[in-house]
């Protein structure tokens, strides 16, 4: 019996040693960052150039040209930056790679970024890319849903995970139960459930799942598209964002990043052919043609019509209200009110990069 | 103290001495982690109870397309091993087949499925028919053929037919393999049953649960769908463990 106790006792002790040196080796980690990123902050007003990890929230795409076309210029290496693009994927989540140190800058929707805030994580927002929401419910004319009324008893694809809230703030405003008058079905990353019949009406970006059903051979003229913002349902999507704790100890990198990221995508609106075109060059899994396509309908969400091009990335505090304000109505799970203000999201690097 | 009583106690205490520094922060403060990233028990019980009904309902979901799964893959499965063993000459290669879907990893089968079938719930049950088949044929086909010695050859000097050698040998023989085989099933089946939700088209069930509420981030609520996956597992393994305790009293490994 002693000789059983002393050897639960040694795994015991043994275990407690592995945990604490995996909990100090995480801390001695983020030490060693935190004493290299202010060592940077300096060397980079030496002239070296300093590393800057942007995760994206999907594969290399026109959705993110202008990342790509101020790296293809050398926007970045102007203002001293290494940078190193991360594409996204399916099982990427770009909050927690920012929150982790994974990467230093991210690329998410905001409604998915106020889920994380209000979870307690320090993450802020920097800058809005696309001023206007993408997201379309496109569905074949033969189901005949030629106004969101008709949805009743028809199935309602989304890719879910934090992409839902526009198409629940539609269905609210039409009064359709979500549970009770239509079913929802998740949607894998292809058309096909659509294409097939499987659902009636799909989830679409204008810029990439609606060229896809274009590109397939489906007309225009064949298809029922309902606009959020046409609905007044939309919410705000892909913004740049970053860890507050390691931005305020690195203003100048931030400040300097977005302006050699503003400038590359004044470029790239003005110009999508080419950016489709540079996209293309770093990853040829899509076609040319869907990259240019893609580069073309960013740019529309990127600088509408109207809007002064000089301004891109600027944050619209009444739209990002607006966001919090269905996040708040759709979420029953949110752990808290989203806040919507200096702290979490901030204009003042995008005052300071635009000057 | 009894020995039994005993054997429960000691892996309880040790349970609950897990929970206990997890709640307190230990194990947060060992690995750096902060609340939001690790939810602390307290709070995963408090959003289970908060949303029970919901999560009740995506439990039954995944459990009846597991069950419906387990029953029709164990079905197949032994099917398969009844025909090796009546017809040894041609029927042994079927149990290859069989072996060779079980290589088939369960994140590539349920894409496949979603293709086949339309229905969320066909999808999951096709899943997990594929997974359950491997396990259930090979065991009963051990079961079936592996006999003790002399016992075959005492009844044919009875003159007994093979279909009563079968009835009255090999069936009785199999089935503490069968009941192997079901425990391995009934774990592999929930889990293929999730799997397979990740993937497919319904919205409902634990495994899309997890997958939505994880890559929200809303940590406490895909926890207690966690919870609620382990808790099914349990009781549906405890299920087995009582029926074989009654029907498999003769065997060495009930006494």
């Amino acid at each position: 019996m002693k000789k059983k106790l002393l050897a639960l006792g040694l795994s015991v002790v043994m275990m407690g040693m592995v945990f604490s040196g995996c909990g100090t080796k995480s801390s001695e980690t983020t030490a060693a960052k935190d004493t290299k990123e202010s060592a940077d902050t300096t060397k980079g007003n030496d002239g070296k150039m300093q590393k800057v990890n942007l995760q994206l929230k999907w594969l290399p795409q026109s959705q993110f040209m202008g990342y790509y076309v101020a790296a293809a210029k050398g926007y970045y290496k102007e203002e001293g930056i290494d940078i190193n693009i991360l594409p996204g994927g399916s099982d990427i989540i770009p909050e927690q790679n920012v929150y982790n140190g994974v990467a230093d800058i991210g690329v998410t929707w905001v409604s998915s970024l106020m889920t994380y805030q209000a979870q307690g994580y320090e993450l802020q927002e920097v800058a809005q890319m696309f001023q206007k929401s993408g997201l379309l419910l496109v569905s074949k004319k033969g189901t005949g849903i030629n106004s969101p009324k008709d949805l009743t008893s028809k199935k309602v694809g989304n890719w879910f995970g934090g992409n839902e809230y526009e198409v629940l703030a539609l269905l609210e405003k039409y009064k359709l139960d979500k549970n009770k008058d239509l079913k929802l079905a998740q949607q894998d990353y292809t058309m096909d459930q659509l294409k097939e019949g499987s659902i009636d009406a799909a989830s679409a970006m204008t810029y990439n799942e609606f060229g896809l059903l274009l590109e397939s051979g489906i007309s225009k003229d064949d298809l029922n598209v309902i606009n959020m913002n046409d609905e007044g349902v939309a919410m705000m999507e892909d913004c740049l964002f970053v860890n507050s704790t390691w931005a305020s100890k690195n203003k100048d990198l931030v400040v300097r990043f977005l302006r050699a990221s503003i400038k590359g995508w004044k470029d790239a609106c003005k110009d999508p052919e080419a950016a489709g075109k540079t996209v293309y060059e770093v990853d040829k899994s899509v076609s040319l043609e869907h990259q240019v396509y893609m580069a073309k309908e960013v740019a529309k969400l990127t600088t509408p019509e109207g809007f002064d091009a000089s301004k891109i990335g600027q944050i619209d505090m009444k739209a990002i209200k607006q966001t919090g304000d269905f996040l708040k109505l759709y979420n029953k799970d949110l752990a808290k009110t989203p806040v919507v203000d200096d702290t979490t999201f901030t204009s003042k690097y995008w005052e300071e990069a635009t000057k | 103290m009894t020995e039994k009583v005993k054997n429960v106690l000691w892996p309880m205490g040790f349970g609950i001495l897990v929970i206990i520094l997890w709640q307190v922060g230990v194990i947060h403060d060992a690995l750096g982690f902060k609340p939001f990233q690790l939810p602390v028990p307290l709070q995963i019980i408090t959003t289970l109870q908060n949303n029970f009904s919901k999560a009740l309902s995506d439990t039954m979901i995944t459990v009846s397309g597991a069950l419906a799964g387990l029953i029709l893959g164990c079905s197949i499965g032994f099917m398969v091993a009844v025909i090796a063993v009546v017809f040894p000459k041609w029927g042994y290669t079927g149990l290859s087949v069989i072996a060779a879907f079980n290589a088939i990893p369960i994140v590539a089968l349920s894409p496949i499925m979603n293709r086949w079938f339309e229905s969320g719930f066909a999808q999951k049950v096709a899943v997990v028919t594929v997974v359950c088949m491997a396990a259930m044929a090979i065991n009963a086909y051990r079961g079936l053929s592996d006999l003790k010695p002399f016992a075959k050859d005492l009844l044919e000097s009875y003159a007994a037919s093979k279909r009563v050698i079968f009835f009255k040998l090999r069936l009785p023989n199999c089935l503490p393999n069968v009941l192997t085989a079901l425990k391995i099933n009934v774990a592999a089946a929930i889990m293929a049953a999730m799997i397979s939700e990740y993937f497919a088209a319904s919205t409902a069930g634990i495994g899309f649960g997890i997958k939505d509420n994880l890559r929200k981030g809303m940590m406490a609520m895909g926890w207690s769908y966690i919870v609620m996956a382990a808790l099914v597992g349990i009781i549906l393994y405890l299920t087995i463990l009582l029926i074989e305790r009654r029907t498999i009293k003769w065997h060495a490994s009930q006494r």
